[in-house]
């Protein structure tokens, strides 16, 4: 029996769909059967972002409504063979999503992978309350920024009234992932640190990733940018997965620029 | 004229707004112990009329007022 992971942020634009594809395609890396499914309903993404848009024969709401098998459904990652991708209805309105419907399917899931990933929509609608409703766990993602860190806490707040866990008397692990830290903005007291940000939000910290120009060329490609070995965003992303999968990996000061850090060394030597 | 904003960095003016504008929010969600009552008791009086798909309850404070924001989701299909 897999673990249910929902990825939610509140605020949209904050690089949700590229942690999602990211993070499912680490946890393959790392040997573990893993589907990343696609919860925004009406604004498929994640598709395009893993390079799979051209694959796509069924979507999720064909799954949930019996016209289509899970296993018809499912596709496999040109670049890993560990990982599946489920894709979000592009035509139907998210409307369509009932608890029963999003419970077999999550179930049916869980049933057959080590991780199922959920990309969830933006806001804090229904669709976003269906993505979290039967997850074990919920990873946030934030801008170092006062309207992504406002709207997550918002997020968190619903997550921890409408989680079927929760209701089971139960509790959702959280966990905080801070994407788009520029170093020197943080050094010169221009960008929150994240100890600050943790400090308002009050959950765990589970990765950090810098801002990378590479990350819009990765999904120019369609090819995420973990698989960039130069790419800092993408050595991040590799962190976290090797966290989610249960390794003791250190947490990178990504907020100390490595030009601040050799001025530091030089200046020893003055 | 600057001076006053080159005095505190800005990551710390965000952190001290996020931390009032975070407060308040959380605050809104169950500050009255009758929230709950209130909400079921507007879904029934609006339900007569049309479809009702969820309710939101918020508390808002501006200055010296303070007031309830309530926002009843229609479920125009039934």
């Amino acid at each position: 029996m897999g673990i249910v992971i929902a990825v939610i942020s509140g605020k949209g634009g904050v690089g949700k769909t590229t942690a999602v594809a990211n993070l499912g395609l680490g946890v393959a890396m790392n040997n573990k059967a893993c589907a990343v499914v696609d919860f925004d309903i009406g604004q498929r993404n994640l598709d395009m972002i893993l390079g799979l848009e051209n694959r796509v024969v069924y979507d999720i709401v064909q799954v949930m409504d019996g016209e289509a098998t899970l296993k018809q459904a499912l596709i496999k990652s040109k670049v890993n063979d560990n990982l599946r991708f489920l894709a979000a209805s592009q035509i139907k309105d998210k409307r369509v999503l009932n608890s029963k419907k999003v419970y077999k399917l999550v179930k049916e899931l869980k049933d057959s992978f080590d991780y199922v990933i959920l990309d969830s929509p933006a806001g804090i609608e229904s669709g976003f309350e269906h993505t979290i409703e039967f997850a074990d766990a919920a990873i946030i993602v934030v801008n170092p920024e006062v309207s992504s860190i406002r709207d997550a806490d918002r997020a968190i707040g619903i997550l921890d009234s409408k989680s079927q866990k929760v209701k089971d008397g139960g509790e959702v692990a959280k966990y905080l992932i801070i994407n788009r830290i520029v170093a020197n903005m943080v050094q010169s007291g221009e960008m929150l640190k994240s100890e600050d940000i943790l400090d308002i939000l009050n959950i765990k910290l589970v990765g950090k990733v810098p801002e990378d120009s590479g990350v819009i060329d990765a999904s120019n490609q369609g090819k995420p940018v973990i698989l960039d070995k130069h790419s800092i965003a993408g050595q991040a992303y590799k962190r976290i997965s090797a966290r989610l999968c249960g390794k003791k990996v250190d947490m990178k000061d990504v907020e100390v620029s490595d030009s601040s850090l050799f001025k530091k060394i030089t200046g020893i030597f003055k | 004229m600057f001076d006053f904003w080159r005095k505190k960095r800005s990551a710390s003016v965000a952190k001290d707004r996020l931390s009032i504008a975070i407060m308040s929010d959380r605050g809104g969600r169950d500050i009255y112990p009758f929230m709950e009552d209130l909400k079921s008791e507007i879904v029934e009086v609006v339900k007569k009329y049309i479809g009702v798909r969820g309710i939101e309850v918020k508390k808002e404070i501006d200055g010296n007022f303070e007031a309830i924001s309530i926002d009843v989701f229609l479920d125009k299909t039934k």
